[in-house]
């Protein structure tokens, strides 16, 4: 106490009254154009707590994470289908002729140092952004916190996920692999499937017709640099549209719709925060240097003539390969031209699935006549025809994410493929209205006893 | 209607089994420490193992150790704040209840009405842009070939011999009974989507398709070998059933009745290359295939 007491005496004494702290603030605060209580303010900026908050903030530190991440790796990636002869240090795959690209992933996995450890890293935190994203959307469905004032956050969210999505499917193809070539080629096929105009507009992405040497070169600006900006860009204005709205709360004493509580951002939410930004890294890095992922050097390069049995994508685009799989091979001649049928699975449904995603908060405004204006969220159990519609959204995209593996779990559980094919297919019907109407009667019935018994 | 006040109003509310601390923050405690100790090992660690090259786990693991130790003492230390200090504000008022509300429409109202008063220029103005907007559409074209013709013909021509990825020609007595070999248009072993599966099936096993009889000689028989679903390698051969399947999604072909599909997705035959073999025992083409070699598209109808 007494070193403090002579600090400050000294200060006075010596014409110096304010903190480096306080000057620092004061000149932010001047220069932000906030006058002399902006910066104040908003440094006690109120969040909410609940542990379900933190999905979203997973979400946003995994996008940190991939760029961080995917800039080491850009130092040393080949965006370039250029043909080589191998010649590195894996032994099995020299002599065999490949493109600079898989070359030069082979290069950074296994002989620059701390390569794989960066690229098994950026592999995980792109699984876990695209799961991050999905359950922080459901905590939004289940909670109704995309209702009136913030339905445009909720369709940037939407946005975000299959911007993500896409960008995941992207970078997994960019290491010119064989799975990851394969991958390119059906969606090729898949564009080419979209009735007049198809064949044109997968020759305009890939270059012409497949296989083609520039697609790489083309992923990849596109990988590095578009799809993060947007990505960044509508992050930025979502956490902008946060920050002007305040953050929702669950109910609780104090609350309503008028009122905030919670803790200040400046200093207990900012340091917890940020400690969620490093566990998130260190999970993410414990993975990456444990738990293999894509061992590309495994699966060779790409080339048209080979293709490999247990080929699997990225877990979220599971349930578009589940679909693809599960859709019977309706092809349709209509008057001398050929509709196929991957059309179905891989062009109109997830466009079935992203319409209503998108309009939801619309829909559930119509539904439930309520326009109103909502700070505070609902529980699931007051809103079972919501929970019942979502339980069944769920079970409707696990089973497409199962049947993604088909082949996988037949011969993992010994199973006749084409049995297991027929009962996912039953099950991809039957299933989402069961779950929903189970659902409905649990959510409900535990309800009924809570106005009934208060508990 | 009251005018809301935008100052963030601060009042301690009560929090159970958290009582607000006078002079704010409890001291860390002892997970805070371990963390930041962590956090000290591994950094060192993770820079030991980086310059002994120590291998992936070893990296993975001190960095992680770092990250993770750094967190826990960060999270424990917010949370431990966050415990002592709950505060509660006003929510930013709905739209309608804000004073400047009807302003706002009044004024947007009134630029609008200033841009429009011009009739002649501001219909000008929609149209200019809209033009300008498309027009920028052609650059589109440059990405890629318009597919034309391409996706209906493949290197085969009349009289190319089949050869083998290394350009090897193959004759009658390369492919013993039930064997299975992947074949080329001569010169141009890099077509994709020229690659046939090349079969050779005796003693009346094959049954040719009508109008297809003459074009499995002695027996030789080769379908394209792009999948007709979605256009995988169709490259598992499953000699016993005499039936070839693509890895990707499980489409399998009979072999031995013109590749009909008879598991999964795919819906089309693979297309038949018709053969022949020459004087000099070299298989050849009669021609190239009679219909469009993989995944269906609008104009294949």
């Amino acid at each position: 106490m007494s070193d403090r007491r002579l600090m400050r005496s000294l200060r006075t004494a010596f014409g110096v009254r304010r903190s480096p702290l306080r000057r620092a603030a004061g000149w932010l605060d001047e220069n932000l154009g906030g006058g002399s209580s902006l910066l104040r303010q908003e440094l006690r900026h109120i969040f909410p707590d609940s542990w379900a908050f933190f999905l979203g903030e997973i979400a946003l530190y995994c996008f940190i994470v991939l760029v961080v991440t995917g800039i080491y790796l850009a130092l040393f990636f080949h965006a370039s289908q250029a043909p080589v002869v191998y010649h590195g240090s894996y032994k099995p795959l020299v002599g065999v002729p490949m493109s600079d690209a898989y070359s030069s992933v082979l290069d950074l996995s296994l002989n620059v140092r701390a390569g794989l450890l960066v690229r098994q890293v950026h592999h995980w935190a792109a699984l876990v952004f695209v799961a991050a994203l999905m359950i922080h959307l459901l905590r939004m469905f289940f909670t109704g916190a995309y209702r009136r004032p913030r339905r445009i956050n909720w369709l940037i969210g939407v946005s975000l996920l299959m911007l993500v999505g896409v960008n995941g499917l992207m970078g997994y193809s960019l290491p010119d692999d064989l799975l990851s070539g394969t991958g390119l080629r059906i969606a090729y096929s898949i564009t080419e499937s979209i009735p007049f105009v198809g064949p044109t507009l997968a020759s305009l992405m890939f270059g012409g017709q497949f296989p083609t040497s520039g697609v790489i070169a083309r992923i990849y600006p596109v990988h590095i640099f578009l799809l993060p900006a947007a990505i960044a860009g509508l992050l930025g204005l979502h956490l902008g549209i946060l920050w002007l709205q305040r953050h929702t709360e669950f109910p609780g004493p104090g609350r309503d719709d008028r009122t905030i509580v919670g803790t200040p951002m400046v200093p207990a939410y900012a340091l917890r925060t940020t400690g969620y930004l490093m566990l998130v890294a260190g999970v993410l890095t414990a993975f990456g240097g444990l738990l293999q992922i894509n061992p590309v050097w495994l699966y060779g390069p790409y080339t048209p003539w080979d293709s490999t049995t247990s080929a699997q994508p990225d877990w979220y685009m599971g349930w578009l390969e589940g679909a693809v799989r599960l859709f019977p091979g309706w092809d349709l001649q209509i008057g001398g031209f050929l509709l196929p049928a991957v059309f179905w699975p891989a062009v109109i449904l997830p466009g079935l699935i992203f319409t209503p995603l998108f309009l939801w908060p619309w829909l559930d405004g119509m539904a439930l006549r309520d326009g109103g204006f909502h700070n505070v969220l609902t529980l699931p159990s007051e809103r079972p025809g919501r929970a019942a519609i979502g339980a069944g959204f769920v079970a409707f995209l696990t089973v497409l994410l199962v049947a993604g593996g088909d082949d996988v779990f037949a011969s993992a559980f010994g199973l006749s493929l084409p049995i297991l094919l027929r009962t996912l297919q039953v099950l991809v019907i039957v299933l989402p209205p069961i779950v929903a109407l189970f659902t409905y009667v649990v959510v409900r019935r535990r309800a009924e006893r809570w106005l009934a018994t208060g508990r | 209607m009251e005018v809301e006040d935008n100052a963030v109003s601060e009042r301690e509310v009560g929090v159970p089994g958290a009582p607000p601390v006078p002079g704010g923050g409890s001291p860390p405690g002892w997970p805070a420490a371990v963390g930041l100790l962590a956090t000290l090992v591994g950094a060192v660690g993770f820079v030991v193992a980086f310059v002994t090259n120590a291998g992936t786990a070893w990296l993975g693991g001190s960095l992680a150790a770092a990250l993770l130790g750094l967190g826990v003492a960060l999270a424990y230390w917010g949370r431990d704040l966050a415990g002592d200090e709950v505060i509660s504000g006003p929510y930013p008022a709905p739209h309608d209840d804000a004073p400047g509300a009807a302003a706002l429409g009044d004024d947007l109202e009134q630029s609008a009405h200033v841009i429009t008063r011009r009739r002649f220029l501001s219909k000008f103005l929609v149209a200019g842009v809209g033009v300008f907007a498309l027009s920028q559409v052609v650059i589109l074209g440059a990405l890629g070939p318009r597919p034309r013709r391409s996706l209906f013909v493949t290197a085969w021509r009349r009289g190319s011999r089949l050869v083998t990825s290394d350009g090897e020609p193959v004759t009658r007595d390369v492919l013993a009974a039930g064997g299975t070999l992947v074949a080329f248009p001569e010169g141009h072993t890099d077509a994709a989507d020229s690659q046939i599966a090349l079969f050779h099936f005796i003693g009346g096993e094959l049954k040719p398709q009508p109008g297809r009889e003459t074009w499995s000689p002695e027996g030789f028989v080769a379908y394209s070998r792009i999948c007709t679903h979605v256009g995988c390698a169709v490259a598992q051969y499953m000699d016993e059933a005499k039936m070839l399947a693509c890895p990707c999604h499980q489409s399998t072909f009979d072999l031995l009745h013109g590749a009909r599909p008879v598991a999964g997705p795919a819906r089309r035959p693979l297309p038949q290359l018709p053969l022949a073999i020459d004087a000099r025992g070299y298989l050849v083409a009669q021609r190239d295939f009679t219909e469009p070699v993989g995944p269906g598209f609008w104009d294949a109808g």
